[in-house]
């Protein structure tokens, strides 16, 4: 049973700060997984969690009790590194033992916890090892183990998967998501790669300059970003961002002509219209409708393709199209057809999004 | 060297590029001689030959007969030499395990201190290590003036905070002498295991400290079950070293208390001793060139082995951070 709150919580070091007010739930068995991009704030956020920084301003609790004050052995959480942080000078048994000795388990309890976890991590052939004598997704695992062992009311992750090659990682990842399945356990995840996000969250928590951009599912995040930043960071390749200016329903790019969008939202006469690669097609020769674009490249690859092309202003498009259509050579002209009801609407100051009603 | 034919091919020309080739390890050779020299002449030649002088019998510098290992026999089992020998032996055994204890284990609470980054750690970063860069002659000859029995700072000090009772001839009581040397030993260089262990502290990669919070908040474990272990190889050098410098002790000694060990050969060390018998001087009277290699080559021995042995067994216990 784990129930976390954060309130107002904020973080600064010296004069610089990290966190600007972060409010926050997080449910028993929850998946949350903090994303952002570099700097945003997500792995201080975990830290001050784990109680290895302490909070500058605000109120954090585990079960309805303040954490303020608790060393973060007592906190009933456990943590995984990126690095691991493997004792080096510990087997792999010394490893996991380490933490649950000094929790007071019994030498019984102890050595039970550490079969169970080895059996479910296939660690078992490596109790007896050094951490140097392993590979880096066999000391993962043991850094994950270490954390089971404890059976703690929370996980923290941090960017577990950055230093495993593509390959492990997507293996990982799974491994991550049916561990959660069966432990059951509140889980948070901190990682900056947003397909990690999207693969494992129940809920994603999107940070940018210390603050909370938008809390959802993953798609939640995907159909109704809040905001031009977080439908920009969702979804990969990522969504274009088109400055038009709005007549009516027809929507003009310039350079480019104008589109109909019959459904759009009340928005000012300026907008910048988000299109994901898969709502926008190349009209087909001929067609008049769309915007002019020029075509500037296509990524081949095999069941799908991405093309890639320029407006008049200037701005890249790109979009996924059908690999047998791919007959245009760069700097042919073309058209693109956006799909109206797959378009979000944002203001061009704020960034917001304009929702329909 | 013989003549080039007169097609050209001969050995002389052939050898040509190989000299011009060899430029650069003539230049090499060049700088390597002198060093090699100097090691050959004035380290390894006077090992060599005090291991050869400490088999004859010496008059004076003459050299006399070949006499077997007789000079060992008698610095180590024959009076009144012997008995010189182990007390002297006794007494560097002492100074190693005090300041093992004093120096060292100040050197590691003052590097914790400094890597916790405590208030002033920048100063006191600096401050630790400035008596190290001081000449020992210099520490030696200012200390035993602090040390004065009537004149010296420690004394007055004392008599000015109202513990003159407390008051004594630090280096000339048999009781406080050899303390004394070890206290200002472990003063002028306490600074360098200071800054091995903190070298050693500053290396322990953050996570595995962030990892240790998370499962203890014991200060003690962590030290003791984490720090302590990943910094073993500051550890190994600087208890080897300091076993080396125990043993080799003579600097400090010589400059407070003189080649006698006094009073009474409470402060005799193997160096003093080992020095007297070599070169003599005016007390002792005696100069046995033979017996003083004798000790010179039994200390050698004795460290070279000591250290050698317990490198082995500090380096298998260190691991690869």
């Amino acid at each position: 049973m784990a129930q976390l709150s954060l309130r107002g919580v904020r973080k600064n070091f010296r004069n610089v700060e990290v966190l600007r007010g972060i409010d926050l739930e997080i449910h028993d068995r929850e998946l949350v997984v903090f994303v952002g991009p570099s700097g945003c704030g997500k792995s201080t956020l975990l830290r001050l969690i784990a109680g290895l920084d302490d909070i500058s301003e605000g109120e954090f609790t585990l079960n309805g009790r303040s954490m303020l004050n608790v060393p973060p052995s007592k906190r009933d959480i456990a943590m995984v590194f990126q690095s691991y942080a493997l004792y080096p000078h510990m087997n792999v048994y010394e490893n996991m033992a380490f933490g649950a000795r000094l929790m007071g388990l019994s030498k019984d309890e102890v050595q039970k916890r550490i079969d169970e976890t080895a059996a479910t991590l296939q660690l078992g052939p490596l109790l007896q090892r050094k951490p140097r004598e392993l590979s880096g997704g066999q000391r993962q695992r043991v850094a994950i183990g270490r954390a089971l062992v404890r059976k703690p009311a929370v996980f923290l992750l941090d960017e577990p998967l950055s230093n495993l090659d593509a390959a492990l990682r997507s293996e990982v990842r799974l491994e991550i998501a049916k561990l959660h399945n069966d432990i059951g356990g509140t889980m948070i995840y901190v990682t900056h790669d947003q397909v990690e996000a999207m693969t494992l969250a129940d809920r994603i928590v999107v940070l940018r300059d210390g603050v909370i951009e938008q809390v959802g599912t993953p798609r939640e995040l995907y159909e109704t970003p809040a905001n031009a930043f977080v439908g920009t960071f969702i979804g990969s390749p990522r969504m274009s961002l088109l400055k038009a200016v709005r007549d009516g329903d027809r929507f003009g790019v310039a350079g480019s002509g104008a589109v109909l969008l019959p459904e759009a939202p009340e928005t000012g006469a300026t907008v910048t219209l988000g299109i994901r690669p898969d709502a926008m097609a190349l009209a087909p020769a001929g067609d008049a409708d769309g915007f002019e674009a020029e075509f500037e490249y296509a990524e081949y690859l095999g069941n799908e393709a991405y093309i890639y092309a320029r407006l008049g202003d200037g701005t890249r498009i790109s979009l996924q199209g059908d690999t047998k259509a791919l007959t245009h050579r760069p700097g042919d002209a073309v058209r693109l057809r956006p799909n109206p009801a797959e378009i979000h609407y944002f203001d061009s100051e704020t960034g917001r999004s304009f929702r329909r009603t | 060297m013989p003549a080039p034919t007169l097609n050209g091919i001969s050995r002389t020309p052939a050898r040509t590029p190989r000299l011009r080739v060899s430029g650069r390890g003539l230049w090499i050779t060049f700088l390597l001689v002198p060093p090699v020299v100097v090691m050959a002449l004035f380290v390894i030649y006077p090992i060599f030959s005090a291991l050869a002088y400490a088999f004859y019998d010496w008059q004076g510098l003459a050299r006399g007969d070949f006499v077997g290992f007789a000079n060992f026999e008698k610095v180590l089992f024959q009076q009144p030499f012997a008995a010189t020998t182990w007390n002297a032996f006794k007494n560097n055994i002492f100074v190693f395990f005090a300041l093992m204890i004093i120096q060292n284990g100040l050197g590691f609470i003052l590097a914790y201190a400094l890597w916790r980054d405590l208030p002033g750690a920048r100063f006191h970063r600096i401050a630790v290590f400035l008596p190290v860069v001081l000449s020992t002659v210099i520490i030696g000859y200012v200390w035993k003036l602090f040390f004065h029995p009537i004149f010296g700072a420690v004394n007055q000090l004392l008599k000015a905070v109202g513990l003159g009772s407390l008051a004594t001839p630090w280096l000339g009581d048999a009781d406080t002498a050899l303390n004394a040397l070890i206290f200002v030993n472990a003063w002028a260089w306490v600074g360098f295991p200071t800054l091995v262990f903190l070298a050693g502290l500053q290396r322990i990669p953050s996570e595995i400290l962030d990892a240790a919070r998370m499962e203890t908040d014991s200060e003690l474990t962590l030290i003791r079950r984490v720090i302590w272990p990943l910094i073993a190889p500051s550890a190994t050098v600087c208890f080897v070293l300091l076993f080396i410098g125990s043993f080799n002790w003579f600097e400090l000694p010589y400059i407070m208390v003189g080649l006698d060990g006094s009073p009474y050969g409470n402060t005799d060390v193997l160096g003093l001793y080992f020095y007297r018998t070599a070169f003599g001087n005016q007390s002792a009277g005696i100069q046995d060139f033979g017996m003083g290699s004798a000790l010179a080559v039994l200390m050698f021995l004795f460290i070279a082995v000591v250290a050698t042995t317990w490198t082995i067994y500090l380096r298998k216990r260190e691991i690869e951070v």
